[in-house]
């Protein structure tokens, strides 16, 4: 038999709003994406073991949980989701609605909606919805509400630490913050200055720091063939782009092809998977650094 | 006194067929009002013990009977519909808990709960043979559903059409059973839960297909919006295979329930709670179940009283036929009687086999009747929850 923890009513209440709830040992913390983890490890410091449970290797736009997975989550005693679309999977699965907190709802109304085509069934049917870009913490306005909805999750989860969470919260904000002045800075460098993304994963960076920002849709893995380089001239011709973002190192066979058609190749990790060195911050940091590097030698 | 046991017994059984409705008759006239007051007992102790587990109940404006039989019991009385944004108000109140319910649909004749995960935990329901709902499709049925209907993890069972003339309406969904709840002896025995974005999917609010820009019967086609034909082919099961095309239409918000259980913080949060749906206006009611089942059972008192003064006029005429079938039956046997008198038995001891008759008669009436009320008293509780569950 599975065991279930025993829960009275006013017990559904307190998962939910968990006042007056002492902590006898630290919380089982879900995430389905990194900014996430982070935002959830920094404010809960050692009050909460936080999980994120996507391979190092997988995006977490693609990954799906295998059922032992999902049972992980259910079990948790908190499961925070990045929402905006990011992890489709939650849409498809049983998840305790008592434990379980969309991240991004405070700053619904400022998602940005993707190209794409829905559908509807017969001329009166509701339409299926279009896509929304998920990576909304490259817009470090949008990743703050994001940590705060975080640190209101965990304070529900156990008030007596709210103190301690408002205080780590409040030195996350500040580093946020820092990284939001530089990144501005490197926004006004780049004004007007055409920009390429090898996949459309930057949409929130484009919009908060006024980026010039097209995408094409390559693979960092695999150079690109003759069809992606056409459509990379044509693009050229409307957006003469001397700069392309990548998620992760295209390699030098194709930073090569770039660097041919005077395109320089920066590495801007979009943090969805927690980076092989340092963290949010200091990824986030040396992105901007490689970005700002590129724009002046440009 | 053998001797005279034996003789009525022979006597008896050579009237088998008028002895039995004498022996039915005195039966009834025991049987049925334990009976009823067994039942009786039985749900009230169901009503009130599920009632009382369940602080409030949100809805749509309507029969609060039906809300909260449909919310408790899943009976077939089903309330207005209301949207999960009723749901999300009170989750958003910060004042209690939501489980939004969707009692609205069948399988093999068992109620489809389609809820959250929370559900389980509230109701203390633990999982005794599979595992929990994961995914989208999966069904967990309750302990007397999984018995009835020979189910196990692993089986698969298919939601009910709601209406077979309803061409246009639900398709049924081949749902895969991945657990069977432990048996609580209450009306979650009888369900079969899904997650909610199921019972959207048994409803066509959610459904998967192919790509709806290559189906045969395009209607219209947009830059932005393909419109399909209604002849496109939706999947009739969720599969590890088509789950990816699964997707819901419409405004989340707008999608169906037929309530919500609230489970407030504390006392004051449920008063506050419930002052919020006190306007008339408001399209939502929130009850107390209790309240609504204490009113029930006033009016099951009032009407088993009334029962009762009918069974007791129905059993004294019954009495009185059973008195007058004895006086009749000696009035025929007179020329027997008078016989075994002249062949040298004694007055008493004819008095004797028509008494040792009588017994019998009553002795086996009274053993049938007990026998009846036993075998309901034992499956009193399965039998009130079905009187419960079937309302309609």
């Amino acid at each position: 038999m599975i065991g279930r923890r025993p829960l009275d009513l006013a017990a559904v209440a307190l998962l939910t709003f968990g006042a007056g709830t002492a902590r006898a040992e630290t919380l089982d913390v879900r995430t389905d994406s990194y900014p996430v983890a982070y935002f959830a490890e920094r404010i809960a410091g050692d009050t909460a073991e936080v999980v994120l449970p996507v391979p190092a290797d997988v995006d977490p736009a693609h990954w799906v949980p295998p059922i032992a997975e999902i049972a992980t989550f259910q079990q948790a005693d908190l499961v925070l989701l990045t929402g905006a679309g990011l992890a489709d999977w939650t849409t498809r699965t049983s998840l305790p609605r008592s434990r379980t907190i969309d991240t991004s709802t405070a700053y619904a109304d400022a998602l940005i909606e993707t190209e794409g085509v829905t559908h509807s069934h017969g001329p009166e049917g509701d339409h299926s919805h279009a896509g929304v870009a998920p990576f909304t913490w490259l817009d470090l306005d949008l990743a703050t509400l994001q940590a705060e909805a975080v640190a209101e999750a965990l304070a529900r989860r156990l008030p007596g630490e709210a103190a301690l969470f408002e205080a780590n919260l409040k030195a996350l904000a500040a580093d946020l913050a820092t990284l939001d002045a530089v990144a501005e800075e490197v926004g006004a460098l780049a004004a007007g200055r055409p920009l390429l993304a090898s996949h459309p994963r930057y949409q929130y960076l484009a919009r908060r720091y006024g980026l010039a920002l097209e995408s094409v849709e390559w693979e960092a893995d695999k150079p690109p063939g003759p069809e992606q380089l056409d459509a990379l001239d044509a693009l050229l011709e409307k957006h003469p782009a001397t700069i392309m973002l990548w998620d992760a190192d295209p390699g030098a066979d194709t930073r090569q092809v770039l660097m041919n058609l005077g395109i320089t190749s920066v590495v801007f990790p979009a943090l969805a998977n927690r980076p092989a060195d340092g963290d949010f911050v200091t990824s986030f940091r040396d992105s901007l650094a490689s970005l700002r590097a590129a724009i002046v030698a440009g | 006194m053998t001797s005279t046991l034996y003789l009525a017994v022979q006597y008896l059984r050579f009237h088998a067929a008028r002895s039995a409705i004498v022996v039915l008759a005195v039966a009834l006239i025991i049987a049925v009002p334990a009976v009823i007051h067994l039942l009786l007992d039985a749900s009230e102790r169901q009503m009130t013990a599920r009632a009382a587990s369940t602080p409030l109940v949100v809805g749509a404006r309507g029969s609060t009977l039906d809300l909260v039989l449909n919310s408790l019991y899943f009976t077939g009385d089903r309330p207005p519909l209301t949207s999960v944004a009723a749901s999300e108000e009170v989750w958003a109140s910060g004042l209690a808990a939501a489980i939004p319910l969707y009692a609205r649909f069948e399988a093999q004749g068992a109620p489809i709960v389609g809820t959250t995960l929370d559900y389980f935990e509230f109701r203390g329901l633990e999982v005794a043979d599979g595992r929990d709902l994961a995914v989208l499709g999966e069904a967990v049925l309750g302990a007397t559903v999984a018995r009835d209907l020979g189910l196990a993890p692993g089986d698969s069972l298919v939601s009910s059409p709601e209406n077979l003339f309803d061409l246009g309406g639900t398709y049924p969904l081949r749902m895969p059973v991945v657990g069977v709840l432990a048996a609580t002896g209450g009306p979650d025995d009888r369900a079969v839960f899904v997650d909610l974005k199921t019972a959207w999917v048994i409803e066509g609010i959610g459904h998967g297909h192919g790509e709806a820009a290559e189906a045969d019967d395009l209607l219209a086609r947009t830059e932005r919006n393909v419109v399909a034909g209604p002849a496109l082919p939706t999947f009739a099961e969720i599969t590890p295979e088509n789950i990816d095309s699964f997707h819901f239409h419409g405004s989340s918000d707008s999608y169906s329930v037929t309530a919500v259980i609230a489970v407030p913080n504390d006392e004051r949060s449920g008063v506050i709670l419930r002052g919020r749906y006190l306007d008339r206006e408001e399209p939502l009611q929130i009850v107390v179940p209790q309240d609504v089942v204490d009113g029930l059972l006033a009016t099951m008192f009032r009407i088993g009283r009334l029962i009762d003064t009918v069974v007791a006029t129905i059993a004294l005429a019954a009495v009185l036929a059973i008195a007058l079938v004895f006086y009749m039956s000696l009035e025929l046997r007179r020329g027997e009687i008078e016989t075994v008198f002249r062949l040298g038995c004694r007055r008493s001891t004819i008095l004797r086999l028509i008494g040792a008759e009588i017994a019998i008669l009553l002795g086996a009436g009274i053993v049938f009747a007990a026998v009846v009320v036993s075998a309901i008293a034992a499956g009193r509780e399965d039998l009130a929850l079905w009187l419960l569950g079937s309302w309609e």
